[in-house]
């Protein structure tokens, strides 16, 4: 009896020693899987930043192009129109009717002051996405200006009263382009005639909000020729900069977009 | 004269030479005199078998003063690895502190001829909790290392097995002497043996890594 007691207190022993040899081996292997998945996430997060700063990059270049096309446009349909006007007015001029002379120089001077103003403003716009660096509500504003200034749209424009002293110009950048692109897609597919647009800031979320009542689209199949990339892209986007893009819409009533990302 | 030459003895002096190889020109100085401390075990340990062999009643001296450097030895190179961090520090200081208590102990209780068992099984204790201190660090440090190349990981590592199955072996001594694998050697011969091939085998590793791969592992 004595002896089987001794034998399993042996046993004991050397098992409980073996399981002290084994340990460190079981250590070692669990820091080294441990430190392959560090060296794993490490490479995801470098990606991440890639894309990161690729997805800046592109977004710097489209509110460029996207400046570059209203100057065109505003080139073509609004100064150049004034201008030719100017000429014409000139040209009609007759010396001998003095009353009527100074009328029509009259006019020109008018249409002549009103080229320099909207030269001015296209002056503005053409600091491209320098635009952004004077704050993410200015440059709202000046989209919905631009916006407003077509004719077509009643827009209502409420800014966030208080937004943390300490910018993000990224994200600015980003939420910028986004509102961009819903401008975009509200003038090419919606045929809306009031749009509000607001900015909200609390808690540290910045929550943008752009709402038409245009003729709207069922979101479940988004129609990726209509509205599909433009969608998509905002909602990415929204993503890279750790945020989310809820997009309500349905046939008849309109699409409201929010996107909420923290902030700064 | 070949009676000296135990497996324990192959094993540090394979160690030594490949320290005296590869960390001879290091500039860090904690590396650079370890192949003084090599010698010194060298040393203690021939010595220890030398006193064993011709019959002195105690060799237990000697591994007492070898204790004394060893402890000393290694958490000098546990502070140039925790350097890094502040509550490395205090971790160091409080083994040390404790370590010193109990050597102090045991010399007061029965002199410095008898072994100080409790000492070195405190000691084994301390630098296995080093070690895990240093994985912890590694984990959650947000750098990322190549370990398979990382002189220190495999230091510390060698040292974990060691001292860790020390702890073990020490704790169990009485049994596991009893149990006899072949007619000579009780099991605690073998353990002893394969503790000190993975201590000095992963040295070694960990001083050629300091030598040649870590740099290589930089470039790339």
């Amino acid at each position: 009896m004595q002896k089987m007691v001794g034998e399993e207190i042996r046993n004991t022993v050397i098992a409980a020693t073996a399981i002290f040899l084994i340990a460190p081996a079981f250590i070692v292997a669990y820091i080294s899987v441990y430190n392959r998945r560090k060296k794993r996430h490490i490479e995801e997060k470098a990606q991440m930043q890639q894309a990161f700063e690729t997805e800046i990059a592109k977004a710097q270049l489209e509110v460029q192009e996207q400046t570059m096309q209203t100057i065109g446009a505003d080139l073509h349909d609004n100064i150049g129109q004034l201008l030719s006007l100017t000429s014409l007015t000139l040209n009609s001029i007759e010396l001998d009717n003095e009353a009527k002379a100074r009328q029509k120089i009259n006019d020109s001077i008018d249409l002549t002051m009103r080229s320099i103003k909207e030269m001015r403003l296209l002056g503005h716009l053409l600091q491209g996405d320098q635009l952004v660096a004077l704050g993410l509500s200015a440059a709202i504003r000046q989209e919905v200006s631009w916006m407003e200034r077509s004719g077509r749209y009643e827009i209502v424009y409420t800014p966030a009263e208080e937004l943390p002293a300490a910018n993000n110009p990224d994200k600015d950048l980003i939420i910028f382009r986004i509102v961009q692109e819903v401008f975009n897609n509200i003038m090419k597919h919606a045929a809306a005639t009031q749009i509000k647009i607001a900015l909200d800031y609390w808690d540290a979320v910045l929550q943008l909000s752009v709402m038409d009542n245009g003729v709207g689209f069922v979101t479940e199949e988004q129609p990726l020729a209509r509205h599909g990339i433009g969608l998509q892209n905002i909602r990415k986007r929204a993503g890279i900069i750790g945020g989310e893009a809820v997009i309500i819409s349905s046939p008849g009533e309109g699409s409201r977009v929010t996107i909420s990302i923290p902030y700064p | 004269m070949l009676n000296y030459f135990t497996l324990t003895i192959i094993a540090e002096l394979s160690c030594l030479l490949v320290a005296i190889i590869c960390l001879s020109k290091d500039n860090v100085r904690i590396w650079h005199y370890f192949s003084a401390f090599l010698l010194i075990t060298v040393i203690a340990e021939l010595t220890g078998i030398y006193l064993k062999r011709n019959h002195h009643p105690h060799n237990g001296w000697v591994y007492n003063i070898l204790m004394v450097f060893e402890f000393a030895f290694i958490n000098i190179m546990y502070v140039a690895i925790f350097r890094r961090y502040s509550i490395g520090k205090a971790i160091i200081i409080s083994g040390f502190g404790l370590f010193a208590l109990l050597y102090t102990y045991e010399f007061l209780k029965h002199g410095l001829f008898e072994y100080n068992n409790l000492s070195y099984t405190t000691m084994s204790i301390i630098l296995v909790i080093y070690a895990l201190f240093y994985y912890y660090d590694l984990m959650n440090n947000d750098n990322y290392i190549r370990i398979i190349y990382s002189a220190e990981f495999w230091w510390v590592t060698g040292g974990l097995f060691y001292y860790f199955g020390e702890t073990a072996c020490d704790l169990f001594y009485d049994k596991l002497q009893a149990v006899h694998i072949a007619f000579f050697h009780s099991l605690t011969y073998y353990i002893y043996n394969i503790l000190n091939l993975l201590l000095y085998g992963c040295w070694s590793y960990s001083f050629i890594c300091r030598k040649w791969l870590e740099k290589r592992s930089e470039i790339r």
